[in-house]
């Protein structure tokens, strides 16, 4: 099988302070992986290293054999924020097209309006491509988003807590498009009920990382597999930080 | 008559041309947060008035140098640190017009053209600074034509637009080269201190009632355009100044926006 990403001893500071310490993660193609833990923990950036947005401290990351910088092609991202005033003046279709950019690739060409209207009708959302992004509702946005992140037909989906705005019935068809889709996953998410169903391995993140291998966080009975008193007090406490 | 005719001939072609300004570059600065940076190159350009006076040099060419050096710094200050740095870009606006300051004061008799760098005349524009507005416009067009896609990923989320290979720092340069020319061709019409608010309003207003960056840009044109001749009118009709009337015609219409928006 081959290796999606690979994070060796990875440390990062912006200033003085580690922000993450010691990270050591490997992801397997395919693989569906969620990454939970308090805000402020590093989850953000440890998806930004791996996307080659910032460079480690210390340590590798290597995705499918390659540094971040010459990898980025492979990858689809939903990012956490988006900076843009209320008003942006920016219809969905345009946002998902955004998906199909590349340096050399000023503009598009029917395929990429092709394969853009096609995930969006995937995604049943095809009916807003003319709507200006900032009208739509905190569930039909972030399926605009999906639908972006998408369009480059990515090896590897990174989503920065794609269901943070979203309402619950929004929250469980997200969750439902991603189950289905076909490729290796990364999802940062406080919605761990929803989310553990399909996932393969959890990862919690506070400035260090811990793998939990399997799924099945039920907090009722699960005391006795938790090696990190932290996870568990996390999880008892609902995940809402 | 026919001087008069002439007179207000360039006046109405430096609107056009403006208008044409306004809404590129202006829409681009807009949905950036450019807003500030900008009025540090336009305000800081000052400097490059006074070194062109003192120096002797032509006075666009003089400017020109200064703003693109003045956008050039700060584009280097901006980029990827979005928040913590108003305090240099404060810096180099007050410092930008102090040495305008000194440097007018040295070269001794051009005090009372200050207001006129300030504030421009739109009645007074030289056939030469049309020229420099129209190779300006057609600078920003093909800018914005070329690059209207990576401009709209990198205004919308800048780590998106990095992930798909978009030169975003070649573009922030790019843009604040531009908007550094855009000052400096409206220094004679509409002057430093409110060329700013010009390149603002017009495209925050279409911002609101557009869907799209390909509507905002046409409808910040045509509101920049009718603000600047209705400013002309009222100004003309009143006998004051042309400068401050577009801006005030142009903050009415910024209000009344306000207000039916939110009805
Ligand atoms: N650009 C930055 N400069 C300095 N510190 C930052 C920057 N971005 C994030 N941080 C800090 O890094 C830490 C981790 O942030 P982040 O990765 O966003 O956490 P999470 O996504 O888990 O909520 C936080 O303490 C945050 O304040
Ligand atoms: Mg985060």
């Amino acid at each position: 099988m081959k290796t999606a990403v690979k994070c060796d001893n990875l440390y990062f500071r912006y200033h003085k302070e580690y922000i993450l310490e010691n990270i050591t993660l490997k992801i397997e193609d395919g693989e569906y992986i969620a990454i939970i833990g308090p805000n402020g923990g590093g989850k953000s950036t440890l998806l930004r290293l791996i996307m080659g947005l910032l460079k480690p401290t210390k340590g590798s990351i290597a995705i499918y054999g390659q540094s971040p910088q010459r990898a980025k092609r492979v990858i689809g991202y939903l990012p956490q924020k988006i900076n843009f005033g209320l008003d942006m003046p920016i219809t969905a279709f345009e946002a998902v097209l955004q998906g199909r950019l590349s340096g050399s690739k000023l503009f598009y060409d029917e395929e990429d309006k092709k394969t853009a209207l096609r995930i969006m009708e995937n995604l049943g959302v095809a009916n807003y491509k003319d709507s200006k992004i900032s009208e739509l509702s905190g569930g039909e946005r972030q399926k605009i988003l999906l639908a972006r992140a998408l369009a480059c037909d990515p090896k590897i989906l990174i989503l920065d807590e794609p269901t943070a705005s979203v309402d619950i019935e929004g929250q469980k068809q997200i969750y439902e498009i991603l189950k289905n889709l076909n490729m290796t996953k990364i999802v940062v998410s406080h919605d761990i009920k929803i989310l553990f169903e399909g996932v393969d391995r959890v990862a919690y993140i506070n400035r260090r990382l811990y793998m939990h291998d399997s799924p099945d966080l039920n907090i009722e009975h699960s005391e006795g597999h938790f090696c990190e008193m932290e996870l568990f007090e996390y999880l008892k406490k609902g995940c809402d930080v | 008559m026919s001087d008069f005719f002439s007179l207000f001939f360039h006046s109405f072609i430096a609107v056009i041309l403006l208008s044409i300004a306004v809404a590129t570059i202006g829409s681009i600065m807009l949905l950036n947060r450019y807003s500030y940076t900008a009025a540090s190159i336009a305000h800081g350009s000052y400097g490059g008035i006074g070194l062109a006076l003192y120096f002797g040099v032509p006075m666009l060419l003089g400017t020109t140098l200064f703003a693109l050096a003045l956008a050039l710094v700060l584009a280097a200050i901006t980029y990827g640190n979005k928040e913590r740095n108003d305090l240099l870009i404060g810096l180099i606006w007050a410092v930008g017009m102090s040495v305008g300051i000194i440097a007018v004061d040295a070269s001794g008799g051009y005090g009372s053209d200050l207001m006129s760098f300030l504030f421009g005349d739109i009645l007074m524009v030289p056939k030469s600074d049309l020229v420099y507005m129209a190779l300006v416009d057609l600078l920003l067009i093909g800018f914005v034509a070329l690059f209207y896609n990576h401009l709209l990923a990198i205004a919308y989320e800048e780590d998106f637009a990095k992930l798909r290979g978009i030169n975003v720092k070649a573009l922030h340069y790019a843009t604040l080269l531009l908007i550094a020319l855009t000052v400096v061709m409206s220094i004679r019409s509409v002057g430093l201190i409110l060329v700013i608010a010009l390149f603002s309003i017009p495209p925050f207003i279409a911002e609101r009632f557009t869907h799209s960056l390909k509507a905002m840009i046409p409808l910040s044109g045509v509101l920049s355009f009718i603000f600047s001749l209705a400013g002309l009118l009222i100004s003309y009709s009143f006998d004051i100044s042309a400068t401050a009337s577009i801006i005030l015609v142009s903050a009415a219409a910024f209000l009344i926006s306000m207000i039916r928006k939110r009805e």
